[in-house]
């Protein structure tokens, strides 16, 4: 049985991050719940994964819980994530494909609610002694939707697509980084050899970027399958209407439910017209007015709002990966002095500010992990705020008070240049930037918030020209802490990315990260990874300030959704009440 | 028809460069999009496949050699023909122009008709409603519309649908502030026809104040705004960058915004000939309006 | 032949065909006026009695904001970037009279602050946009031939490029700052100003007293200066006064963006964008700036529709 929160929760109930991480995998929110106990659907006795459930609040009427699921409907959901420009996660690899691929493809692996892998289109796998190959047995039982079946071909030819730089896979190129070949041993296993033991790998296999395609479908060229991938998912693509909205249909077919569904046959719902409303407030207007009944993206003030509404119910689920932290640039100065970051550190007062601007929404991290990974290490002992030790600490530093405020250090006036990227920062952790600013001013630090387009943002981080970041990182399991602190992230990929925004070169740490994802022992493992947190944390590289905000309003007649490895909805299991 | 082709010309020419020396790297667009991480090769094939690869003269000519024969090349982002991604997103985007410009239009002339009638205290408060209504932010006001009619009383939807309903608040978000413009422009010389001398020997020859408004004072008034129709149509895009962004509606507008942002050369430049177009297309047509409105005109 | 109260009587002229030249002329106090009532009375006391109370009222709307400019620590001692996040979206009261924001700064003291970068990006980007207007109207309208063909065709160009996208361009060459988003926003309404200036300069220079100044022997510069550019006067003032309005109102659009003046600046239209994320739980946010742009603008043009209008009648 999956965790739940204890119903009391209202937005924003204190849950402890240092030792509960896991139970936090699941926080169900119904409305409004302060008053009322939550009533809970059942989650089936094989619920397994991150997941969690659509509380059904006080709904009146016809078709309630009770009388089971409806079957039928379209189901309209309103994305403010940006449109993707190809539908097939290989390519490229973000969040937004991530959401809407979830509804047509699937994965080998799925993650329980340890976030330990279990099986999903792989049934069973066996990993060599020397941890150099890994068998992956598929179901004999699954066919894509345009009639393939289900191989090791099929796997080896989904690796083969975003290994190959013509996909221009990031995500899952990365993921994949240390295997070196896929073998067909016979029709259904497929051997994956390694360059090097990957304790991460089958975590990562649970990443929609990484999820198995028709290889007849990947042979179409890339414009093709772009347009419309085909998986073995509830859903097909069946129509993509740009800038308005991508068509679902129901697989008639369907037979692979992830292992956590409670549906076995194919999904209830028999369409979903998956919209784009880049616009907050016209999104949750389209909610509260019901002409969609799901929006993702939704802004602490309207779930604040939608905790007063009986018709809407709220699902909170935090993106695995790292946690919403602001990066100190420690490659150059000022911050290559580590009595200047912590007096950044102690300078920088955000716990009021993430209370306010997120109508308690948001509770406050002091990890570089999510608090959903597994080994997550949450120490709030070298965030504490004091004034007078910052400013001890810049004076002993060299930094010397100026007129304006502002301290110097032969000549050089105490500037952090910030660049804010306005596509992935929302409104209040703008407005939470700006509090850290005024509140580090009082230290005598020169904070310059640079609000950027995306691709001048990178160009900004790509001529190393920051000193404080906040960029969000979203992958499964703790190996993120490898791609976002091991020195090697340093070093550009030729696109000039990078992702060790700290500049963190520490050779010992170096050292944890890559022995992390060599040991296949989890407690070992485990050990590891905490020590590497330790040194990421006590070392002030970074401002951890909250679980990377991923929230959906849903209207209260809508039942079963629940959310996978990387926090994005699936809907197999979902109803609409009459 | 020359300077409508060097207009065209001049227009593409600048935008091309301009988004060329706008800081990113088209391939990375191509790719998958800003902070990709692909390979040197990954971005070697993107280049050579879209011709990156060539020195940005050779570009160029090969772009307006495209342009001759009606090919404006292919997006980066969408990887689609620039052709077909206008073609999806114009229509929407003119019918929320048009309609604009037509309710901009009648709600001017209902402004200035009423100012017209009173005294000086209704020309006062027409004056502060008309500067208000120009003053007023697209996306504030649609906010506010939405607010008011799709989430209070529910009459009409909030995310625009391609049926009439839908259409109603996103043309009102532009065309509120475009009515507020045209008719502070068609004041100035409504004012100056009203005290003129053709007025008042009109109404000493009996004509009523009504008649004398839609018969005589008009033709003066629309005289500077229709001259200004073209560029109209040039904020009503600009307009629509945001009103379609606010209202969810596919089009032109939203289209221009996000390839700016990626980058996306061909696309910025199809959309800037088209607008530019558009304009030319426009202007021709308030020209002939004011023609048939001011008989001097007719003898130029 | 106009009475005290300059109600709408005015000298008869626009007469379809042929206005009678040179009567709008500025030039200098008016003789005709004298012989009116107010002719026994002393000068001060007369324009005093002209004064009328929309007049007034524009006045101190436009002197209140231009103080709020100048020295805005008199109006509002606090500092506009002073957050407290604990006293984060309080309405409207005597602590806080236009309540406070999302980062418990007070609204009152920013938008009595916002004042300066606000009326400095209306005034300035509406100048950019008017002087380019009048050099790109007065050379297509009155220069030599080629300089006429030449700017012509510069307009149509100007005019072809939607407003927006060179204010996107240009932020996204050299990121985003007030000075660009001046200029952005002064180089997107130029071609609308142009265009009607251009009209304006058509109309003038048909009209009788240009084409007698042309027989009379004066050369363009004159001509320019000394019958045209004061004839269409009005509409430049026109478009002047509602540009204040118009260019700041397109400085929050680029905000809305995310283009516009970097946070935490107090600058209305960026307070506005920043607002309006918070529009149903804090209405406050996006009022009290917009009544500010609006208070302005609308002084500003009845004002300025005032005095042109009394330029005229004199």
């Amino acid at each position: 049985m999956t965790r739940l929160d204890d119903g009391t929760s209202g937005i924003g109930a204190a849950s402890d991050t240092t030792t509960h991480a896991s139970r936090r995998l699941l926080r169900v929110q119904s409305s409004p719940s302060r008053h009322r106990p939550l009533r809970r659907a059942a989650v089936g006795a094989t619920a397994i994964g991150a997941l969690l459930l659509a509380a059904c609040s006080g709904g009146t009427g016809t078709g309630s819980e009770a009388e089971g699921p409806v079957e039928g409907g379209t189901l309209v959901y309103a994305s403010g994530d940006a449109e993707p420009t190809c539908l097939d996660p290989h390519v490229g690899g973000n969040y937004p494909q991530a959401l809407v691929a979830t509804q047509y493809l699937e994965q080998l692996t799925a993650l329980d609610e340890n976030r330990e892998p279990v099986p999903w289109l792989a049934e069973s796998w066996e990993l060599a002694e020397d941890g150099l190959a890994l068998d992956v047995t598929v179901r004999d039982d699954v066919t894509f939707t345009d009639g393939t079946p289900l191989t090791s071909e099929a796997v080896a030819a989904n690796i083969a697509h975003l290994q190959d730089p013509e996909t221009g896979s990031s995500t899952g190129y990365l993921a994949l980084e240390k295997v070196e070949d896929v073998e067909e041993v016979d029709e259904r296993t497929a051997r994956i050899h390694l360059s090097e033991p990957d304790s991460a790998l089958l975590e990562n296999l649970a990443m929609p970027w990484l999820a198995i395609q028709s290889p007849a479908a990947l042979e179409r060229g890339m414009e093709e399958n772009c347009a419309a991938p085909v998986g073995t998912g509830p859903f097909t693509v069946s129509e993509w209407n740009r800038q308005e909205s991508i068509v679902l249909e129901r697989n008639e077919e369907y037979t692979s439910p992830d292992p956590a569904a409670e549906n076995t046959g194919p999904a209830r719902l028999e369409r979903i017209e998956w919209r784009f409303i880049p616009e907050a407030a016209t999104r949750y207007s389209a909610l509260a007015s019901g002409e969609v009944h799901v929006i993702d993206n939704a802004q602490p003030d309207a779930i604040s709002r939608a905790a007063e509404d009986d018709a809407i119910a709220h699902i909170d689920a935090p993106r695995p990966g790292a946690s919403n932290r602001i990066e100190l640039n420690a490659g150059q100065a000022p911050f290559d002095d580590d009595r200047v970051r912590t007096a950044f550190i102690r300078a920088a007062a955000v716990d009021e500010g993430i209370e306010s601007l997120f109508f308690g929404t948001a509770e406050r991290s002091y990890s570089a992990l999510s608090s959903i990974e597994r080994h997550v290490h949450a120490d709030p002992a070298p965030f504490g705020t004091d004034l007078e030790e910052a400013a001890a600490l810049l004076d002993e530093a060299g930094w010397t008070a100026g007129d304006d405020g502002v301290r110097t250090k032969d000549g050089e006036r105490l500037t952090l240049r910030f660049p804010v990227s306005t596509n992935q920062s929302i409104p209040a952790e703008i407005s939470l930037f700006e509090q850290i600013q005024a509140a580090v001013a009082e230290a005598g630090f020169d904070v310059q918030i640079q609000q950027l387009d995306l691709a001048s943002w990178y160009e900004a981080l790509a001529k190393n020209e920051y000193e404080l970041v906040s960029a969000p990182y979203t992958r499964t399991g703790p190996d993120v802490l490898r791609v976002l602190y091991h020195s090697d992230g340093i070093e550009p990929a030729p696109s000039g990315y990078f992702a060790n925004h700290a500049q963190l070169d520490d050779p010992q740490l170096d050292e944890l990260l890559d022995e992390a994802a060599r040991t296949e022992d989890e407690t070992e493992r485990g050990q590891l990874y905490r020590q590497a947190q330790e040194i990421i944390l006590g070392g002030h590289y970074i401002l951890p300030l909250y679980d990377q905000q991923n929230h959906f309003l849903h209207r209260a007649g809508l039942h079963g959704v629940r959310t996978l490895a990387v926090s994005t909805p699936t809907f197999v299991d979902a109803w609409l009440e009459d | 028809m020359l300077g409508a082709v060097f207009v065209l010309w001049a227009a593409a020419t600048i935008t091309f460069f301009a988004v060329r020396a706008v800081p990113g790297d088209p391939a990375e667009t191509i790719i998958g999009g800003p902070g990709s991480q692909a390979g040197e090769e990954a971005l070697a094939a993107a280049r050579a496949e879209y011709g990156l690869d060539l020195p940005l003269w050779e570009q160029y000519l090969r772009y307006l050699g495209g342009l001759l024969s009606g090919d404006l090349g292919t997006s980066y982002a969408l990887r689609a023909p620039v052709t077909e991604v206008i073609g999806e997103q114009l229509p929407g985007t003119l019918a929320l122009a048009l309609t604009a410009l037509l309710l901009g239009w009648a709600l001017a002339l209902l402004l200035v008709r009423q100012a017209a009638r009173g005294g000086r205290v209704s020309r006062v408060l027409g004056t502060i409603m008309e500067v208000t209504a120009a003053a007023l932010p697209h996306f504030w006001l649609g906010a506010v519309l939405i607010l008011v009619f799709a989430t209070t009383l529910g009459w009409l939807p909030s995310v625009s649908t391609p049926d009439l309903p839908g259409l109603i608040l996103p043309a009102l978000t532009l065309a509120i502030p475009l009515a507020g413009f045209l008719g502070q422009v068609m004041r100035e010389s409504a004012d100056d026809a009203l005290a003129s001398t053709f007025a008042l020997s009109a109404r000493a020859r009996g004509e009523s104040p009504a008649g004398l408004f839609w018969r005589h004072v008009l033709r003066h008034a629309v005289l500077p705004a229709a001259s200004l129709s073209g560029w109209a149509f040039g904020t009503l895009i600009s307009g629509a960058v945001i009103v379609e962004t606010l209202f969810a509606r596919p089009g032109l507008g939203r289209t221009l915004f996000l390839a700016v942002q990626g980058r996306d050369v061909p696309v910025v430049t199809g959309t800037v000939l088209v607008v530019a177009l558009a304009y030319v297309l426009i202007t021709f047509a308030g020209d002939l309006l004011e023609m048939l409105v001011d008989p001097r005109r007719r003898r130029v | 032949m106009s009475d005290s109260h300059g109600q709408r009587s005015r000298p008869p002229e626009e007469a379809p065909e042929a206005p009678p030249a040179d009567m709008r002329l500025p030039t200098g106090p008016n003789r005709a006026t004298e012989t009116g009532r107010d002719g026994a009375l002393p000068a001060w006391r007369r324009m005093l009695r002209r004064i009328r109370l929309v007049e007034l009222a524009s006045a101190v709307i436009l002197l209140l904001f231009v103080a709020a400019a100048v020295a805005p620590g008199l109006l509002a001692p606090g500092s506009p970037l002073a957050v407290n996040p604990v006293d984060a979206f309080q309405p409207p009261s005597w602590a806080h009279p236009f309540g406070t924001d999302e980062s418990g700064r007070d609204v009152y003291t920013r938008v009595v602050h916002g004042a300066r970068p606000s009326l400095l990006i209306g005034v300035a980007a509406t100048a950019i946009g008017l002087v380019l207007a009048l050099v790109l109207g007065a050379a297509a309208g009155l220069g030599p031939r080629w300089l006429d063909f030449t700017a012509g065709r510069v307009t149509e160009v100007f005019f072809a490029f939607p407003g927006i996208l060179l204010a996107l361009l240009l932020i996204a060459l050299t990121g985003p700052s007030p000075v660009v988003a001046t200029i952005a926003v002064g180089l997107s309404v130029a071609p609308g100003y142009a265009r009607i200036i251009g009209g304006e300069f058509r109309r003038v220079r048909q009209a009788g007293y240009v084409e007698a100044a042309v027989l009379l022997g004066h050369g363009w510069w004159r001509r320019f200066t000394g019958h045209i550019l004061p004839n269409a006067l009005g509409s430049v003032f026109v478009l002047a006064t509602l540009g204040l309005g118009q260019t700041i109102v397109w400085a929050s659009a680029l905000s809305f963006l995310g283009l516009g003046t970097p946070p935490p600046a107090a600058e209305w239209g960026a307070m506005l964008a920043a607002g309006r994320t918070y529009l149903e739980v804090a209405p406050w946010l996006t009022i009290a700036p917009g009544t500010a742009i609006v208070l302005a603008a609308t002084a500003a043009t009845l004002l300025g529709r005032s005095l042109e209008q009394r330029v005229r009648e004199s």
